[in-house]
């Protein structure tokens, strides 16, 4: 039986000399100087307490970097500064004896490493993560029989809004690439494909549900959006652990007010194992970008969640994996009665609240022609770019976004 | 005059020189954050700097610059900087009348000509020179760097960007994303990034050229500061404002972030020490506060009993003020003791650094590092019959 540091630091170089620590100029030498400490004094003998403080050192300095500028300004080079800081405070976390919580905030910290910081030592955080969601798999083992109530939870019916016929979003089962091409994708006309999902993992070898996500990711942290809607006062976001999520936000486990959504997150680069379930469509080799290009996202959440009235820059697929959402899209061409916010963050956002408009504010918003759906397991909503599009869930629901060019 | 530091000393910038010729590094919490205020020492007997007592600090992430002018007047760097130059007269400095120093460039304004040279490279030669044609003494208008003739020393290259003469600057305080500039009329400007409110127009949005906060018109300014996402100017009455990000608390007012963080801390230690008396953890939640985490107008901060401020410097993410009456107070971030309160404690509210107050020290100048901070103190005179 290999112990939790034996596992970790077989995927670690052997010695110092085997440890490079590699970087440009931008990243200064006092700062390279703490890196190397760092690396010192994790193949030396010294105390958890100074591994961990040094590890801190160099999260708050390039925390303080990475907060610097706007984010797709910030040299690459910090963010690996910040991953380095990550890898060597997990090292300090786990050697030894750790505790059950020092494992969890080891990956807690990895996860953070993942989402802010950029890939080092060939993904090595990826690789430790793996090594730590085991070792928190066995701790756990047995304590499955704590969640029976979350089979019977949410399957109250929704209340699905009635779509009039002639403001559908036209239906069409598995088109061929060219028929998609000529009739929509150049047109740039909304669809719903059908039947072209059916074979992915998340829908049938292991359907998506509360307990899976728990299963595979629940120890994961990610980031979340608190308030019902992202151009409301209130809202904001924050750090929580899948679990967590699910247990405050979707289980209501702890009476919280509010809502909290799992949006426009790009899970699957952070969790391989969920990455597995679903495949890119087809149809995107249509577009001129390879497969790395396409961004996926997902969209994880309770009934309720609103994403406002907004556009995107890039092509979209929306594949619906559990649960049902109702979607609204208006074209480009009626930009001039939808009242973008006026402010540079938020001019791609319409001020109009869709289904209450207020009409002494609005009073354009109601000619504007729109189409609309309610999206089903199985289907996938072909949003053209620039298109308008609101959508709300109407229970539990997660889909995944396909944003291609 | 004496200089005591408080903060981050991973690199010896406050005191422990020695420690670090001897090829050690600093790895105890005690040695990285000094949490009390300590005197700053130099390099003892081996420089001739020792000797003076007179001298102004200058301060970046890993070092501290101790500027001497009286006689024959040159810098010393302590922190991170090679065995043999630490403590020792930067022979490059000799004869300087300003100096300021960042992460990667000392800049030294001499009477006819500034020079910054690259502390990370052994060089001959400085990276970036000028000379200055009419004395500024002579002119009328000081050097107070990183203001220069025309312009100004911006910490990223290049180095020198141009000002506008016609905003008549007075000082000018930096942060590696946006500028605030004092003019010789009290009115202060500020551009460059205004992501956390830091420019205070009341917007987010970034402005390219030097723009006058209208909501300070018509009261002159006397000191202009800046921090990371923070800035802070005090008015001739000693009456202070501040704006921008309060994340850590750095603005002094109410912050939701840093209460949850230190409720957590106290929490944790509660758990450590079951013994101790469970009553104080479940205070009541008080009345509805109101927490800003942004400030994008100027925002009078009152520091209660009340006092009129006569300096004050920013850190990244914590603030130190001088008030007129000699006390020392600070606020923010204090993860590396840089608040002096002997704890390692953040702040959103100004607490002055009782140390002084009891060893009847009274504080005339604070200048603070990037998560350090130095406090220069005199002697109480005690007060005859």
């Amino acid at each position: 039986m290999h112990t939790l540091w034996t596992k970790i630091s077989a995927v670690l170089p052997k010695d110092e000399e085997q440890f490079p620590l590699p970087f440009g100029a931008i990243v200064e030498s006092s700062v390279v100087e703490m890196l190397r400490r760092s690396r010192r004094q994790l193949y030396s003998d010294t105390t958890s307490a100074s591994r961990m403080l040094t590890a801190k050192v160099l999260l708050d300095f390039s925390w303080e970097k990475l907060n610097t500028g706007t984010w797709r300004h910030v040299d690459k080079e910090w963010r690996r500064v910040y991953s380095y800081g990550c890898l060597f405070k997990v090292a300090a976390l786990c050697r030894g004896d750790p505790s059950p919580e020092d494992v969890l905030e080891a990956l807690r910290t990895c996860d953070m490493g993942l989402l802010m910081g950029a890939a080092i030592m060939e993904d090595v955080l990826q690789v430790i993560v793996r090594i730590l969601q085991g070792e928190v798999r066995m701790s756990t083992k047995g304590e499955d029989s704590e969640h029976p109530q979350v089979k019977r939870i949410k399957m109250e019916c929704p209340h699905v809004p009635v779509i009039r016929e002639e403001l559908a979003i036209p239906r069409v089962k598995r088109p061929s690439l060219e028929s998609f091409n000529t009739n929509y994708l150049l047109p740039l006309k909304p669809l719903i494909l059908e039947g072209t999902i059916e074979h992915w993992p998340a829908l049938n070898q292991h359907p998506w549900s509360i307990e899976y996500l728990r299963s595979v990711a629940g120890c994961r942290t990610v980031p979340v959006e608190v308030g019902s809607r992202y151009t409301d006062e209130g809202w904001s976001q924050t750090l929580l652990t899948v679990s967590e999520f699910i247990d405050r936000y979707i289980l209501n486990k702890d009476g919280v007010k509010g809502s909290g959504y799992l949006a426009q997150h790009q899970l699957f680069d952070q969790i391989p194992e969920l990455k597995a379930d679903i495949r890119p469509p087809d149809y995107c080799c249509l577009g001129e970008g390879d497969e790395e290009d396409i961004t996926v996202n997902a969209w994880f959440g309770p009934g309720g969640t609103v994403s406002p009235l907004h556009q995107d820059p890039q092509q979209n697929f929306l594949a619906q994996v559990v649960g049902s959402k109702y979607i609204r899209l208006y074209s480009p061409e009626d930009t001039d009665k939808l009242y973008p916010h006026q402010s540079q963050l938020l001019h791609n956002t319409s001020q109009v609240d869709v289904e209450n408009p207020d009409p002494e504010r609005f009073p354009e918003f109601a000619k504007a022609p729109y189409l609309e759906c309610v999206l089903q397991p199985g289907d996938v909503l072909f949003i053209p770019v620039q298109h308008w599009h609101y959508v709300r869930s109407l229970e539990l629901s997660f889909s995944v976004s396909f944003w291609w060019s | 005059m004496r200089w005591f530091g408080f903060g981050f000393n991973a690199f010896g910038q406050i005191y422990g020189q020695d420690k670090l010729l001897e090829g050690e590094c600093f790895e105890n919490e005690q040695e990285v954050k000094v949490s009390s205020p300590t005197e700053c020492t130099a390099q003892e007997d081996r420089s001739d700097c020792r000797l003076k007592t007179d001298y102004q600090i200058r301060a970046s992430w890993s070092r501290r610059a101790s500027l001497y002018l009286n006689g024959d007047s040159c810098v010393c760097l302590s922190g991170f900087v090679s065995n043999d130059s630490c403590g020792n007269p930067v022979k490059e400095s000799r004869g300087c009348k300003d100096a300021i120093i960042s992460e990667s460039y000392l800049t030294l304004a001499f009477s006819d000509r500034l020079e910054s040279w690259d502390l990370q490279k052994k060089e001959t030669s400085p990276s970036w020179s000028m000379e200055i044609k009419t004395d500024p003494e002579i002119s009328g208008t000081p050097l107070n760097l990183p203001l220069v003739p025309g312009g100004y020393i911006a910490t990223k290259t290049p180095l020198y960007r141009s000002l506008s003469p016609h905003l008549r600057a007075k000082s000018l305080a930096l942060s590696s994303e946006h500028a605030i500039l004092l003019s010789a009329s009290g009115t202060v400007y500020t551009w460059g990034l205004g992501s956390h409110g830091q420019l205070g127009h009341g917007g987010l949005t970034p402005e390219e050229e030097p723009r006058a906060v209208e909501a300070l018109w018509g009261m002159p300014m006397s000191c202009v500061a800046t921090g990371g996402w923070h800035s802070v100017c005090i008015s001739d009455g000693g009456d202070l404002y501040v704006w921008g990000w309060n994340e850590s608390g750095q603005l002094g007012l109410p912050s939701r972030g840093l209460r949850k963080a230190t409720q957590q801390q106290i929490s944790q230690q509660q758990e450590e020490s079951p013994c101790r008396d469970a009553s104080t953890s479940t205070a009541e939640e008080p009345h509805e506060e109101v927490f800003i985490s942004i400030q994008a107008f100027p925002a009078l901060l009152d520091i209660t009993p009340s006092c009129e401020v006569s300096t004050v410097s920013c850190g990244c993410r914590h603030t130190a003020a001088v008030t007129t009456t000699g006390d020392l107070y600070t606020w923010g971030w204090g993860d590396y003791g840089q608040l002096g309160h002997q704890t390692l404690i953040s702040s959103d509210e100004p607490q002055r650094v009782e140390l002084f107050k009891e060893q009847q020290m009274r504080v005339v100048d604070v200048v603070c590092g990037a998560w350090n901070t130095f406090a220069s103190v005199v002697k109480e005179e005690v007060a005859g019959p």
